[in-house]
């Protein structure tokens, strides 16, 4: 990874020191006999959620989202003019900046982005770039920026529907909204949402049908946007958490126009106090 | 991805074709175009391939190197993948205009070997915690002609298929360890690529979805579905790229198709692997290089 030369950075071999914790020689159990999950959710169960538009006041639209201790915040400015004009175009552009805060995992994230980071940017920016009606702006671009202030699984999920209820939030029009979820797989069972100790990990889970999907959805064209995996799985079990995921995404649809109701209310608002204070 | 222009006219000619299963080429949907393969080609390397999949051209040079291993992996050794797009290939990519292409390449190499049970890192250790080998797979674009993708997993897959990594002997002298890698050309240790997958791109076009999409092919779809296939056929990643949206009934067609695809190409590439090393030193070279 190229680095900072202007940034003064740590001692460049420091560790977390969680990857000497001893884990006790038990694997970490992901159901228990009565199929609850460590946490006491069911397999198909999500974590509550709390969804806000309209947090960051400077930018066009934002919006904040919880799902226990995952938390994302996304801001959005533009449509505005392509700093670095290249050749016209009729169609706008979008940009997605994914970043983790570096206190946000457990190990500390570096300041820069780095490999996974760019990864998830690119495939954010290919969930919600169908969504977005970009042929209204011409010549222009969108920048949507995502920070995860904290990290407890389920990150890509809850910035796709964090950023796609940002831009409506910057009233940009879009198609649809663009909603996200995840789901484990382990041996035959399903997790969704599933939280950080859930969550795939290629150096400790060894056998086939381990794995993660992560879904994005437009509940309303039913249209898939975003689509990736991770892990060796076969067939039948992505089909399946694919099922289980769009119809999660079908449900979390109204808690997101909720969310942007209350917002365009609380704007409204806002406006008629400053209207009396003009007259 | 590289641009071609089309006209509106010249898309609907491919879009029609597409919907009676007879592509421009005269392909059906699901046939691949003439690839070449040529492993052991550039001689400073542990490993290398060069593929041609009709106008796209890939050298992919592997080199193993000694080092640390990760520490929440001190039992395993690393694959370091890297794409260069060069600007032979088209002068988009001149400077760092094909950075972009190159990492999500990469990226999608790297989430697709990132699992135990389809590529044995462990075998790559020397010693546990100390030293291991470190694969540096290097993948280079020569040529554009559509499906990238796919032709560089592919060679990836031939190149560590031609790896063979030099013998390390660890011996204990009174205290401290020491390394001896045998200088015999034959003592080495190869790599078991049985259950590495190769990457299938179904680019969906009007209703149908092709696989192998030519360059023109590409500047017609809005949407493309990315999958490493196994073998024994199992997804180890999966991607949806571009603009355009998919219906969940495509998705599941699209899928089907890819590993029906994948499973072939996994099993005719293995067999065209061993039958070049079969062949050895009295192969006859058909590329530009020799």
């Amino acid at each position: 990874m190229p680095t900072d030369s202007r940034r003064i950075t740590g001692p460049e071999t420091s560790q977390s020191p969680h990857i000497y914790q001893k884990t006790n020689g038990t694997e970490i159990v992901l159901i228990d006999e009565n199929k609850k999950r460590q946490d006491g959710r069911g397999l198909g169960d999500i974590r509550p959620m709390f969804l806000r538009a309209g947090i960051v006041s400077q930018a066009r639209g934002s919006a904040y989202m919880e799902q226990n201790q995952t938390k994302v915040i996304c801001a959005v400015y533009g449509p505005r003019e392509i700093a670095r004009r290249e050749e016209f175009s009729w169609k706008g552009q979008i940009t997605c900046e994914f970043k983790f805060a570096t206190f946000s995992c457990l190990h500390r994230r570096q300041p820069q982005q780095d490999g996974e980071e760019k990864d998830f940017s690119v495939q954010l920016l290919e969930a919600l770039e169908p969504a977005v009606c970009l042929h209204k702006f011409p010549k222009s671009q969108v920048n949507v920026y995502v920070t995860v202030l904290q990290d407890d699984g389920s990150a890509l999920a809850a910035a796709i529907t964090c950023a796609s209820v940002a831009l409506a939030d910057a009233a940009i029009e879009m198609y649809d909204l663009v909603t996200g979820c995840s789901a484990r797989i382990s041996g035959g069972h399903i997790l969704l949402d599933p939280c950080h100790t859930e969550e795939y990990r290629s150096e400790k889970d060894n056998t086939v049908n381990n794995g993660s999907v992560t879904l994005g959805l437009m509940p309303s064209l039913r249209q898939v946007s975003a689509v990736t995996s991770k892990g060796e799985l076969e067939f039948e079990h992505v089909k399946k958490a694919m099922d289980q995921c769009l119809e999660v995404c079908q449900k979390l649809y109204p808690v997101l126009q909720q969310s942007l109701i209350k917002s365009v209310k609380e704007k409204l608002e806002m406006d008629k106090l400053s209207d009396c204070h003009t007259t | 991805m590289v641009d071609v222009q089309l006209s509106d006219a010249e898309k609907i000619y491919i879009l029609h074709g597409i919907q009676d299963n007879c592509r421009e080429d005269g392909r059906s949907c699901e046939d691949y175009r003439h690839l070449e393969i040529e492993s052991n080609v550039v001689s400073n390397t542990t490993g290398s391939a060069r593929v041609r999949l009709a106008n796209t051209e890939i050298l992919v040079g592997v080199k193993a190197e000694m080092g640390n291993p990760a520490p929440e992996k001190p039992d395993k050794g690393r694959l370091e993948f890297f794409v260069d797009c060069s600007a032979n290939a088209t002068p988009q990519f001149e400077g760092r205009g094909g950075e972009e292409l190159a990492t999500e390449i990469s990226n999608l190499l790297s989430r697709s070997y990132d699992c135990p049970s389809c590529f044995d890192l462990s075998s790559l250790c020397v010693l546990p915690g100390q030293q291991c080998w470190i694969l540096y797979i290097d993948v280079l674009l020569l040529e554009c002609g559509g499906n990238l993708f796919d032709a560089s997993s592919i060679a990836v897959k031939a190149a560590l298929f031609n790896t063979r990594i030099p013998k390390v002997t660890v011996r204990e002298d009174e205290g401290h360890t020491e390394l001896e890698i045998s200088d015999d050309p034959y003592d080495v240790q190869r790599l078991n690529v049985q259950s590495v997958p190769c990457i299938v791109t179904l680019s969906k076009i009007g209703h149908s979805h092709v696989v192998d999409a030519s360059q023109r092919e590409e500047a017609c779809c809005l949407a493309r579905l990315m999958i490493g296939v196994t073998e024994k056929g199992t997804i180890t990643a999966m991607k949806k790229e571009g603009s355009g949206s998919l219906d969940p009934a495509s998705v599941e067609d699209m899928m089907e198709t890819g590993k029906k695809v994948g499973q072939d190409i996994n099993i005719s590439l293995t067999c065209v692997l061993k039958m070049e090393e079969r062949q050895g030193v009295k192969r006859q070279t058909i590329g530009f290089l020799r």
